[in-house]
């Protein structure tokens, strides 16, 4: 029971991750958008967005730091 | 809900005639055309303090106005057209047109809407008369850094007593509208089904209630450091001068975002009406929308990077900027797309709408050689930023905005402009627009810095014909005022439906004019 919930719950942070790395590149194919909006809550589009703000600044700071070291 | 929609009933009898309607108004539509015409009163007003600058900018040496009220013109020329033009004008078109394209009755705070108007008039009333205080207004650029915003007279108060007014409004406006739409949406209108106009306003009220707190913020450190002994700003206090910058950036990116995200949601209704085709890519225009809003919280610093920063500060800062490229490109590849053969035609709405996208990729991609930062420290403070950002307040902004009256127009009078002068208008608007703005490009690469009443001799062809451009394009805009004026008093009775291609609420569900009281009954979505 347990591990089906776990399966689950990677599944759906997954779908997240997804539904933001394409909002911040901008396109998002109609299929996916759809299954998106039926499964996905706004509260957890919103803390995934903020999530995502989060990682692209790290990521752009390791980017900086490997340019300058 | 049902309450309200029975208490509605007859109020046209008996709202209040003459100056008091328009004083106690709580109706959006009142409301929405106060701030219309408000915006577009400060507009001349900014418009007129521009031709003050070309005035004194067509020749080298000083003739009409002296260096301190020079610099006055262009502080409150910029203060004016940001806070007192562009943004009052898109609050005017959400309270004309997010009630009337969600299929709500109203806005959700109907006084508190009154009470944001109403502010309005008093800020610019105070950002006018402070030219008329001693030492006159503030004259340290529309961006009051310190120390010329502390050492300033009593018209830097003026102003920060302004900007507090214009916070106050800005962010009532803005709860307004993000409870209107959350709350009030037609049934079945699901947030996936709202249009883009609807949309990119919900986003752009969410970056206001974010941002006007920073700039309320800074403004009352200014005003502390000015009155009460503080050093926030004050170097010799203690204080730090650039963090003053970073705080106003961080308000003053997203700002530029309030100011065109908007702009993006007009002409995302104009395109798909005149090319009779849906949106392309709708749902990737509201995901680029998003994360356009995100990515401007994270920029701020490419507006200082002669200020003094660390090299990983100015790489961040330009890799980040470099990236919200993206997600725009995205849109005007989306607006490209919708009108790959469509049926299309050129009315006037779709004329500036067009005009918008071809000129807003110019100011765009000026603004990435700025985020560049080797280049951006050559042109730092000069012209070329000037005509980049001209590019896209005004081509972009103002452009969207008179795409969006010609559209709304006949939906608002019932009348429909004329078609000719709007073209003239529009044909006008660009060529004199461009003579003003693109020779700018050139005089600031050649070394010509911003704020300066007199410059060397070399600048002197380009500016001569920036100036003839900027008495063109105030000039043209005295006709868009005559053909607004000339449609709402005589012009030609509006079809019921004027444009056959458009899709939303507002056109399938109601007459032109718009009834005074809309969707008492709320229409079905499916």
């Amino acid at each position: 029971m347990n591990k089906i919930t776990e399966k689950q719950s990677g599944a759906r942070i997954w779908q997240i991750a997804k539904a933001v790395m394409f909002a911040f590149m901008g396109v998002r194919k109609k299929s996916d958008l759809e299954h998106d909006a039926a499964t996905l809550t706004p509260a957890q589009v919103i803390i995934g967005g903020i999530v995502g703000a989060i990682i692209f600044v790290l990521s752009i700071m390791l980017v900086v730091r490997l340019v300058v070291s | 809900m049902a309450a309200v929609h029975g208490d509605a009933h007859g109020h046209d009898d008996h709202h209040p005639s003459g100056i008091m309607r328009w004083v106690t108004t709580t109706n959006h539509k009142d409301i929405g055309t106060m701030y219309l015409w408000f915006s577009f009163t400060m507009f001349l007003i900014g418009g007129f303090l521009a031709m003050g600058i070309r005035a004194e900018l067509y020749q080298p040496g000083i003739q009409i106005l002296q260096p301190e009220l020079f610099n006055q013109f262009t502080t409150l020329h910029g203060l004016i057209m940001v806070f007192g033009a562009i943004m009052p004008a898109f609050v005017g078109f959400a309270n004309w047109q997010v009630p009337l394209m969600i299929g709500a009755p109203d806005m959700a705070f109907a006084r508190m809407n009154n009470w944001s108007f109403w502010l309005l008039p008093v800020a610019g009333t105070l950002l006018v008369s402070s030219f008329f205080v001693p030492g006159g207004a503030a004259a340290g650029g529309w961006t009051f850094y310190p120390p010329l915003s502390t050492q300033g007279g009593l018209g830097v108060d003026l102003m920060i007593f302004a900007v507090h007014i214009l916070g106050a409004s800005s962010i009532m406006g803005s709860i307004n509208i993000i409870t209107t739409i959350l709350n009030m949406r037609a049934p079945g209108m699901t947030l996936m089904k709202m249009p883009m106009f609807v949309w990119t306003w919900l986003i752009t009220a969410y970056l206001l209630v974010l941002v006007m707190p920073v700039l309320a913020g800074v403004v009352t450190m200014l005003l502390t450091d000015r009155h009460f002994g503080t050093s926030f700003f004050n170097a010799a206090g203690g204080g730090d001068p650039v963090m003053f910058q970073h705080i106003f950036w961080f308000f003053g990116h997203p700002e530029v975002y309030i100011m065109i995200l908007p702009a993006f949601g007009i002409v995302s209704e104009i395109i798909p009406t005149f090319a009779r085709k849906p949106l392309f890519g709708y749902s990737s225009m509201v995901y680029a929308t998003a994360s356009i809003a995100i990515l401007s919280c994270v920029v701020w610093a490419h507006h200082m990077f002669t200020a003094g920063m660390p090299t990983v500060g100015q790489l961040f800062f330009m890799y980040a900027t470099m990236l919200i490229a993206v997600p725009t490109g995205v849109k005007v590849f989306n607006w490209t797309a919708t009108m790959w053969r469509g049926s299309m035609t050129f009315e006037t709405p779709m004329l500036f709408a067009i005009g918008f996208i071809f000129l807003f990729v110019i100011g765009g991609f000026s603004g990435v050689i700025c985020a560049i930062v080797p280049i951006d420290i050559q042109v730092q403070d000069t012209y070329y930023v000037i005509a980049h950002f001209h590019y896209v307040l005004v081509s972009g902004a103002l452009f969207s905005l008179f795409a969006g009256v010609y559209y709304w127009l006949p939906k608002w009078t019932g009348n429909m402009y004329n078609e000719t002068l709007g073209k003239w208008h529009f044909w006008l608007s660009m060529f004199f627009f461009n003579l003003t703005f693109f020779v700018q490009h050139f005089l600031g690469l050649a070394g010509m810095p911003r704020r300066i009443p007199d410059y060397n001799l070399q600048f002197a062809d380009f500016n001569m014909v920036s100036s003839i451009g900027a008495f063109g394009f105030g000039l043209t805009q005295l006709l868009f005022l005559y053909i607004v004026i000339s449609c709402i008093r005589s012009g030609e009775k509006s079809p019921e439906k004027p444009w056959d291609g458009a899709t939303t609420l507002e056109w399938t569900h109601l007459p032109c004019p718009a009834p005074y009281h809309s969707f008492e009954k709320p229409p079905i979505v499916k």
